[in-house]
């Protein structure tokens, strides 16, 4: 029964306001349950510090690998000896990809995916080419960094 | 909203309107012991907390006894509100089982259990027993040194039953002592075997109050009572009950967080003054209570057979009280119920206290 | 001798770890103060939570009481169909 000059029956106005209440505490309660179910996602890194005796020596036309956060990086020497260091994850669906020394390429095994020594994915399924990364070295310290990222080490 | 639209959607296709007019026939009596009704729906909503919380919980923890207390200790210290779902897990297991006791001596008191409700009572008694088991592998997955200890002597005492003993022993300990295999099996009965159990049994137990409706106290059966209709009234008298209930449990939890002990180590002494969980004090205290030879016989072996026949006679009650089945008056199982109940709560403070 | 000396600092080492063990316990409640006023207020704000609820979830039960009372909660018998 609505009374002719009040806006809603006092059923209406109980039940709104039970029913927002109620959402809003549920709300609450999930939200804080929900932040403690997905844990914290880690960050890739900007940059990793690895130790320049253990890379800069490897024979021309391989690879070594490195952690890069929790994912593959590879640490590249050409013939020539120019030393590069990429991410060694296939742009398709990131499987490892590895180097076929034979053919100075990188394959990747899930799709039959190549990329050239420069990264270019020139065949097979990826859309683009690998990630390289920028090298310095600072007498014992070899810093991988992403393209772009200005490194400042810590003093420690 | 088009809540209209919703609602014509499923009464196309259920009777809605069955079963509206099926649940408005569920009615509940109303006279002075009716605060007791409440007990059940109180230790039903603590457990479904520990569901939820559990549950949560068993996506960080690790249940391999090297690495089992560290990864509590990386919940409490290094998860958004760890600290706070783990706190909440060991209140609400407290409580939980609190409100189980509670529920329990209530309805032996008020002789819920004559007939036709002895199914009730059993189930009843199952799920205590379950609910239990529940603290005790619960307890153990910390891994510290207290839990390390209980565990020992509790899967200790239930080796000196006789003929059974034996098997149980090894049953739960997976072994012939207390190791890592335990851990695990613990683990798997705490967030498998049990919950599941516990739903099976918790849907029996909840279907047979539907069916028989609400036990009625033997003085008041005679008079006519008033009836409520549970929905809505007593639904939402619940409901204010169980956010009472939640918002005790979480003060509980916030501001007396429990204390995490040193990693176990099965080769160490049994630390200072260890006890049980307050649970078990009273089982504790007894065996206490019986001297190390009683007539040439071990006494710790005739005080668990005597405790084994009191628990036996507490599980079988409904058909020894021949009177309540009858309906009539029966005094002496109200003084049995008296007993136990206090013999409960007075061993289980002196424990506490020693 | 040097084998003694070896041994002897190795037992104070073990010693003076395990006491480091003991000096530190696990925090089971975030220390800092920031951390612990946002608890105790999150704390405050939801029992004002609940006890608002129970407040609403009141008017609406005297609200369904006082219509029980009335009577005009349950159908009319042999009421007339609408054929």
């Amino acid at each position: 029964m609505k009374i002719n000059h009040s806006l809603v029956t006092r059923r209406t106005f109980l039940n709104t306001l039970f029913g927002g209440w109620l959402a809003a505490f549920c709300g609450g309660t999930f939200y804080a349950l929900l932040k403690f179910a997905f844990p914290t996602l880690g960050k890739e890194p900007d940059f990793v510090v690895l130790k320049t005796g253990d890379f800069m020596d490897i024979s021309p036309n391989s690879v070594k690998p490195f952690a890069w956060g929790g994912q593959l990086g590879l640490f590249y020497k050409k013939q020539n000896g120019s030393t590069y260091a990429l991410k060694g994850v296939c742009t398709h669906m990131e499987c490892n990809v590895t180097y076929k020394p034979e053919d100075k390429k990188f394959y990747c095994a899930c799709h039959q995916g190549w990329f050239d020594e420069d990264g270019k994915n020139i065949a097979g399924p990826p859309p683009k080419p690998l990630e390289f990364f920028d090298i310095t070295t600072e007498g014992e310290k070899l810093i991988v960094a992403k393209k772009g990222i200005k490194v400042e080490l810590p003093k420690a | 909203m088009s809540c209209q639209r919703l609602r014509n959607w499923i009464e196309e296709r259920y009777d809605v309107e069955g079963m509206k007019r099926l649940a408005r026939h569920k009615l509940v009596p109303v006279h002075q012991y009716e605060i007791w009704y409440y007990t059940g729906g109180i230790a039903m909503f603590l457990f479904i907390l520990q569901f939820i919380t559990g549950m949560v919980l068993s996506f960080y923890y690790i249940p391999y006894f090297e690495h089992a207390n560290k990864s509590i200790i990386e919940i409490v210290t290094k998860l958004n509100m760890g600290w706070f779902f783990r706190s909440l897990h060991h209140w609400g297991a407290q409580l939980a089982i609190t409100a189980l006791f509670i529920h329990v001596f209530s309805t032996l008191l008020l002789k819920s259990y004559r007939k036709p409700r002895e199914l009730l009572w059993i189930s009843g008694f199952m799920l205590l027993g379950i609910s239990i088991f529940f603290g005790l592998s619960g307890y153990f997955l910390l891994w510290d040194e207290r839990a390390f200890a209980a565990v020992r002597v509790a899967t200790g005492g239930a080796g000196n039953l006789p003929v059974i003993g034996g098997f149980i022993k090894a049953f739960l300990r997976g072994g012939l002592d207390v190791t890592g295999d335990t851990l695990t099996r613990f683990y798997a009965f705490h967030v498998s075997v049990l919950p599941l159990i516990t739903l099976f049994l918790v849907g029996i137990h909840v279907l047979l109050v539907q069916y028989h409706g609400m036990s009625v106290p033997m003085s008041l059966e005679k008079k006519p009572l008033k009836q409520i209709p549970f929905f809505p009234n007593l639904f939402y008298k619940d409901l204010i009950i169980w956010l009472l209930v939640l918002g005790l449990t979480v003060t509980l939890a916030t501001l007396l967080p429990p204390e995490i002990g040193k990693k176990a180590d099965p080769l160490a002494p049994a630390p200072e003054n260890i006890k049980p969980e307050w649970y078990f004090l009273f089982l504790f205290q007894t065996l206490k209570l019986f001297p190390g030879e009683i007539l040439g016989m071990n006494g710790e072996t005739i005080a668990i057979i005597l405790i084994s026949c009191g628990i036996l006679f507490f599980f079988l009650i409904p058909f020894f009280d021949r009177r309540s089945s009858r309906g009539e008056k029966s005094v002496l199982f109200t003084w049995i119920g008296v007993f136990y109940t206090l013999y409960f709560i007075v061993m289980t403070i002196i424990g506490f206290l020693s | 001798m040097k084998r003694i000396i070896f041994a002897f600092l190795s037992v104070i080492a073990c010693a003076l770890d395990l006491f480091a063990q003991e000096a530190a316990p696990v925090e089971v409640f975030p220390t800092a103060p920031y951390d612990r006023y946002i608890i105790f207020q999150s704390l405050a704000l939801f029992w004002v939570a609940i006890v608002g609820l129970i407040v609403i979830i009141r008017m609406k039960l005297k609200e369904i009481e006082r219509v029980q009372k009335m009577g005009i909660d349950r159908e009319e018998k042999d009421i007339p169909l609408l054929d």
